[in-house]
């Protein structure tokens, strides 16, 4: 936590992740810039805090490692249609979309996720990542 | 002469046996033709969404039950213990589902707190975290002879279905060749007897033959016909497909036009489930159907039905296929047969061309019509019926205000999830459930004020020069346009008010300003803004187009507003989930599309202001707890004498624009506040939907500022408001005497610190 907090410009200022720059954070996390393979890796650790929207991503993810994107992206859509406060959901919409070549709907879902009020600050951070490809 | 008669007779017998053989031929061909090809084309059928229930996912208990209401289910008192039976207590909500797809039948208890589904259990105890809900049927693209069916394999046949269809109608059907000598015999003695026909005597290959080729009247010639294509059935099938023709292509019943074909399609229709989940009683009423649709109707004729099911039971007891315990437990259930879900094409027309235009982007005609494609559509029915319900009283009450004024009004609604662009309810008159003109994809009229958003979020993106504070002009104008005429714009109170704040004269609806907003923005960067909404026409360049001469149809206002009720997100409207080939695999899937069009930030600003139409502008009247459990906002249009009455209007995740007016263009007494407002309003207290938290946008700050000249005020001046500003541009100037009644930070930080102290001494 305190490799965030250094980075914000004013001390009065409340800490907020969504006002981040990525770019200036360790390298530890620019690994996360850089290796696709190691920032997917790190979404599908991203649980759901419903059980049925966990029970959702199980199976999006199996389709997923099957490479059926199609029928992967449909799961995910469903939990969407349950839950629209799911972070897990937004980032492996984005991750996926990005797979799929939809680079601006990848930037698009991350943005979407980002307006998410439960999202945590690892996941906001996370959902930054793949907003800023545009 | 002896020769020539001989001739003749050997002339005759040739030219006998020539067309016999020619017509057994030709019937022959028809045979394999209709039982290859024809038979199995199968009319594309039309669902509504199916309900989820998730486990911690919200839900409105009163909706859910309305759901329920529509799927037919039966409320009953304590415990549910058959199919399409549900029970309500206080916090819990106990469902016997009847099943669908993958989702088992059985019991399932809903406990529910605080709007929210706390836990799901099944009868024994366990807890599920995800059930659904059979979807409404709610039409089909029909073939001309409007038969409809659902195609089975014969592994989804049941093997007591079967022993039932034999027992009763053909015992000797796996012995004969396709006609049964022994039962026309029986049947002949009897009829002679009788004087008439009363017993057909048929086998299944026969009734098979019957239904493929001839019309049902009962003649010698025809009963030879359908004997010699019984025998041709016979020669190129197996028993096997035979009995799965017959099961597949029996007329069981008609609705409306639509004829009802098979025990797939009849297992639906009559019960709501697939044919697997079906309980003895039930298979047995259908195949008791099978000697009179119509006479054995269980909707039509409910007693007789019950007496010939009654009369299978004791057939498939007397056969040794049932006990005598289960023959009396049978015996003494009810029908309980659903009611149609719909009569005509389409239980709801307008939705149905929306859902058809999605549809022939990627499908032909004849794949609609043939295929058996299974449709599953966004629609939802309860937001559907309360759509419908809306506009039927709203109209009512108009017109006992208003009088014959209103005779021949019409109108028309769509709702779509703002978060996604499904869209979920349609109405395209107000006289919903009648086929005809679809006013909300194809009446195109000017949509008055609805427009001003588009100009002014136009404007709000650009930050260094417009903030909700910033000054219009709402003095006098006149322009010059083409030709040497001057247009000179009024505002609806027929005043103008001079410098006015920008978000006061969106709230107000000021026309004056509008315009002079408008054309120092410039026709470019309005038409970029329409565009970025996903609106495709052109914007014609004349100032009127600023307040509300630019024409769209209902189905073009929703897709524009869409992208402002989701944050700036635009996603294509879309009537359709998936589109599945008859064997259940995938044929096409209609995946979530987003773009971000708008930075979150000028979208807040604008939500901002279209909030403030329900606080004080021409939505008003709503309390502030309902404005803020549903995070709503709109804006009512009205155009030239009142031809046009317009609402569109967000809350929750649903989004709803409304039109009413005449197709005759005539003027009417109704604003989009007395109007079009009025169904908007009906439709939302009756869903009272549930809205998700967004998160403020970080550059956004909140100040304090005057309503008339937009500069620095505080929360103890009078006239202020608080609104939201992008950071860094908010007014930096404060009148003098606004000074003493701003409460800066630390003083405000004081006052608390006060106030605490004070609460402690006093305890």
């Amino acid at each position: 936590m305190s490799l965030f907090l250094g980075c914000t410009s004013s001390p009065k200022k409340e800490t907020n992740f969504y006002d981040l720059e990525v770019e200036k954070f360790s390298s530890s996390v620019k690994l996360l810039l850089t290796d696709l393979e190691f920032l997917k890796k790190e979404i599908l650790k991203v649980n759901a805090n419903k059980p049925s929207v966990q029970r959702i991503l199980i199976e999006a993810d199996d389709k997923w490692m099957e490479e059926d994107l199609k029928k992967a992206s449909s799961a995910l859509e469903r939990g969407l249609r349950i839950a629209k406060d799911e972070s897990a959901l937004y980032l492996r919409l984005a991750h996926l979309r990005l797979e799929q070549g939809l680079i601006k709907e990848s930037s698009a879902f991350a943005e979407r996720g980002l307006l998410n009020k439960n999202a945590s600050s690892w996941e906001l951070l996370l959902l930054k990542i793949y907003s800023a490809q545009k | 002469m002896k020769l020539s008669l001989k001739l003749i007779t050997y002339l005759s017998l040739i030219i006998f046996s020539v067309i016999s053989i020619a017509y057994v031929s030709i019937l022959d061909s028809k045979v394999v033709n209709k039982l290859d090809g024809v038979l199995w084309t199968v009319p594309a059928k039309v669902y509504a969404r199916p309900l989820e229930l998730a486990e911690g996912g919200k839900i409105n208990v009163d909706v859910l039950k309305k759901e329920l209401e529509i799927l037919s289910y039966e409320l009953t008192k304590g415990i549910p213990d058959t199919p399409g039976e549900f029970s309500q207590s206080q916090r819990s909500v106990n469902i016997f589902i009847r099943g669908f797809g993958s989702q088992e039948p059985g019991l399932y208890r809903l406990k529910i707190e605080n709007d929210k589904i706390d836990s799901i259990k099944r009868k024994d105890g366990i807890s599920i975290d995800l059930i659904q809900l059979e979807p409404l049927s709610i039409g089909g693209m029909f073939p001309s002879h409007l038969q409809d069916r659902i195609l089975l394999n014969f592994s989804q046949v049941p093997k007591d279905l079967e022993e039932m269809i034999l027992v009763v109608e053909d015992r000797n059907f796996y012995s004969h060749k396709g006609i049964s000598l022994r039962s026309i015999m029986r049947a002949f003695i009897k009829n002679t007897r009788a004087l008439g026909i009363e017993e057909g005597g048929s086998t299944i290959t026969q009734q098979l033959a019957k239904s493929l080729f001839f019309s049902p009247e009962q003649t010698i010639k025809r009963k030879i016909k359908e004997a010699i294509a019984a025998l041709l059935i016979e020669i190129h099938y197996s028993k096997q497909e035979i009995l799965l023709a017959y099961i597949n292509d029996v007329f069981i019943a008609q609705s409306g036009r639509r004829a009802i074909h098979g025990f797939g399609l009849a297992s639906q229709f009559f019960f709501g489930t697939d044919l697997k989940n079906l309980s003895l009683d039930q298979k047995a009423l259908l195949v008791g159907m099978l000697k009179g649709p119509s006479l054995y109707s269980p909707i039509n004729n409910p007693d007789r039905a019950k007496t010939r099911r009654d009369l299978v039971l004791s057939l498939i007891k007397n056969d040794s296929l049932i006990t005598e315990e289960e023959y009396l437990d049978l015996k003494g259930r009810s029908l309980k047969v659903i009611p149609p879900s719909f009569k005509s094409l389409s239980k709801y027309p307008a939705f149905n061309d929306i859902v058809t235009l999605d549809l022939r982007k990627n499908f032909d005609d004849s794949d609609l019509r043939t295929k058996g494609l299974k449709i599953i559509t966004n629609l939802d029915p309860v937001v559907q019926d309360y759509l419908e319900e809306s506009i039927k009283d709203t109209k009512l009450q108009l017109k006992r205000r208003y009088g014959s004024q209103l005779n021949g009004l019409e109108g028309a609604g769509i709702v779509i999830d703002s978060f996604s662009g499904e869209v979920v309810a349609a109405i395209g008159s107000t006289k919903p459930n009648n086929y005809g003109f679809n006013r909300a994809i194809n009446a195109v009229r000017p949509i008055g004020s609805l427009v001003k958003p588009f100009i002014y979020l136009s404007a709000l993106q650009h930050y260094s020069k417009y903030n909700l504070s910033t000054l219009l002009d709402d003095s006098k104008l006149s322009v010059s346009l083409p030709g040497g005429k001057l247009w000179e714009p009024n505002n609806f109170d027929k005043k103008f008010h001079g410098n006015i704040p920008l978000h006061v004269a969106l709230s107000e609806s000021y026309n004056v300003a509008t315009t002079r907003l408008g054309m120092d923005l410039g026709y470019s960067v309005v038409q970029e803004t329409f565009t970025k909404l996903g609106i495709k026409k052109k914007i014609p360049k004349y100032p009127s187009i600023f307040v509300g001469s630019f024409e769209m149809t209902p189905l073009e206002v929703i897709q524009a507003y869409q992208t402002i009720a989701s944050e700036g997100f635009y996603s294509p409207l879309n009537s359709i989930r998936t589109v599945e080939s008859s064997e259940d695999v995938l044929s096409l899937s209609y995946p979530y599309k987003v773009e971000q069009r708008f930075r979150p930030e000028p979208i807040y600003l604008l939500k901002f202001v279209l909030k403030q139409t329900f606080i004080s502008g021409t939505a008003r009247g709503f309390s502030s707890r309902v404005i803020e459990k549903w995070k709503t906002g709109g804006k009512t249009g009205t155009s030239d004498d009142q031809r046009d009455s317009w609402f569109v209007g967000y809350a929750g995740n649903y989004l709803m624009v409304v039109w009413l007016g005449f197709d005759d263009n005539r003027k009417s007494p109704l604003t989009g506040r007395t109007g079009a407002l009025q169904v908007w309003k009906n439709f939302m207290s009756r869903l009272d939907p549930i809205a998700y938290e967004v998160r403020k946008p970080s550059r956004i700050r909140y100040e304090w500022v005057d309503t008339k000249d937009g500069l620095l005020s505080g929360e103890r001046c009078k006239g202020s408001i608080l609104i939201p500003f992008v950071e860094g541009t908010e007014p930096e100037m404060i009148p003098q005497n606004r000074k003493k009644c701003r409460i800066s930070e630390e003083s405000y930080t004081a006052k608390v610190l006060n106030k605490i102290k004070e609460a402690i001494e006093v305890k």
